[in-house]
């Protein structure tokens, strides 16, 4: 019937278009039909462009939702979902490392009494690298939207991948680096004679810790983006 | 005669687009295993790299002709978790490299392989999480051993241990070296899966 593999312009016999006029007005009883052939007709773009120009009733439905499509489209999905799922820990973890500060009402000649995240450079870090990567994982909404709409857009999916990478490598940079001076003032350390300050400064070792969980988990849903990217441009 | 005439030309025109195609692949083969081999060139250099900052940190051993009241008079890597955890670290992404090698030459001689790429590309993903971890918090803790802290009187113990501090100071460059080339390792296996 459809001889459209080789691409020469095709011949398609539209059969079950004719039924679908018959039908009348019911879209539905209209799209079944037309999926059915789709498969078949998918692999040539002058079958898809003759059935849509023969049935311009059904164009909202089979351009969209190919058979061929739908493990990609998932799969798009899931990754557009992540993104908005990893966009809250780091958020939080921002902020909450940013308005960090507190202020003791005793003071000894050993310590002194204010406790800021700033005092700390790997914290001042921690808290640029989450802003910065909340804000790429805004401004890849967008990108992940049109990878969703577009399967085929294999350079887009590559840029994603590269960006990501570079992403994964910064978050976990900036939480191991605030996890190690929070792990310090917990646990202080004998040998370098480094005093534990968490003993003091409940609410401030209490803020930056949470954050530094909150960024882990949104490293950890990076990774899965970076696999879930590897693994749709593989089935691509 | 016309007749005759066309399926020659057919023919002709057939075996044409043939010819193409031998040729296209055959240069697409060599750029897949092009592909393959700078990531089996990669592989050895990051091996290399975590291998040498593992060693380097882990023979850390200094002792002081001297000592005060406030500091011990020896410095090892294991005084400080976070270096110790940066050797442990280093060396297991050292042993997963050099136990990826044979899958890359796999993947040299067959281009074909979808799934233990994407296994690779799984396992090039945590040990790349891992081993930035690893160099980051001991970059965290060597930038306060260098400098100290004055809010939480934390002293900078690289005033009097200096060849330990910079033992631990190089030792970072590797791993972070090792960073990159597995950020290079995973883009260029996507580029590689793409390619099918």
């Amino acid at each position: 019937m459809s001889t459209s593999e080789a691409g020469a312009p095709a011949t398609v016999i539209p059969i079950d278009d004719v039924g679908g006029r018959h039908h009348g007005a019911a879209d539905a009883t209209g799209k079944a039909p037309v999926v059915a052939t789709a498969p078949p007709a998918a692999a040539a773009a002058p079958a898809a462009t003759t059935t849509t120009t023969t049935a311009p009733r059904k164009t909202a439905g089979l351009p969209f939702f190919r058979r061929a499509d739908r493990g990609s489209r998932c799969v798009a999905l899931i990754d557009f979902v992540l993104r908005v799922a990893a966009f809250g820990p780091t958020l939080a973890a921002a902020i909450a490392t940013g308005t960090s500060d507190e202020t003791l009402s005793v003071f000894t000649q050993f310590f002194q009494f204010h406790a800021r995240f700033d005092d700390f450079p790997a914290l001042l870090f921690f808290m640029v690298a989450n802003a910065i990567a909340a804000g790429y994982l805004v401004l890849s909404l967008p990108f992940s939207a049109v990878v969703f709409l577009r399967p085929q857009a294999i350079g887009l999916r590559h840029l994603l991948l590269v960006c990501d990478t570079i992403m994964v490598a910064l978050l976990t940079a900036a939480a191991a680096a605030a996890a190690a001076i929070v792990d310090l003032a917990h646990s202080g350390n004998q040998r370098a004679n480094w005093v534990p300050i968490c003993m003091q400064f409940h609410g401030f070792c209490q803020r930056t810790s949470g954050a530094v969980v909150a960024s882990f988990l949104a490293v950890l849903v990076f990774i899965f983006l970076i696999i879930l990217a590897a693994f749709a441009i593989r089935k691509r | 005669m016309d007749g005759s005439k066309a399926p020659v030309s057919e023919h002709v025109e057939t075996s044409k687009a043939a010819v193409l195609e031998v040729v296209g692949s055959r240069g697409s083969r060599a750029a897949g295993r092009g592909l393959a081999v700078v990531d089996l060139i990669l592989r050895f250099l990051a091996v290399i790299a975590t291998a040498g900052s593992a060693i380097a940190m882990g023979t850390t051993n200094q002792t002081l002709p001297f000592f005060t009241q406030f500091l011990r008079f020896k410095a090892q890597y294991s005084d400080l978790p976070t270096l110790t955890f940066f050797v442990v670290v280093n060396s297991i992404v050292a042993a997963y490299l050099v136990l990826s090698i044979p899958l890359s030459i796999v993947h040299i001689i067959r281009s074909r392989a979808k799934s233990s790429r994407l296994v690779l590309v799984f396992f090039d993903a945590a040990m790349l999480a891992l081993v930035t971890s690893a160099a980051s918090a001991a970059t965290a803790i060597v930038y306060l051993a260098h400098k100290g802290n004055a809010r939480a009187n934390w002293f900078a113990i690289c005033q009097q241990f200096d060849s330990f501090c910079e033992r631990i100071s190089g030792s970072l460059i590797g791993s972070f070296a090792a960073m990159a080339l597995l950020v290079m390792l995973i883009v260029l296996s996507a580029v590689a899966l793409a390619r099918r």
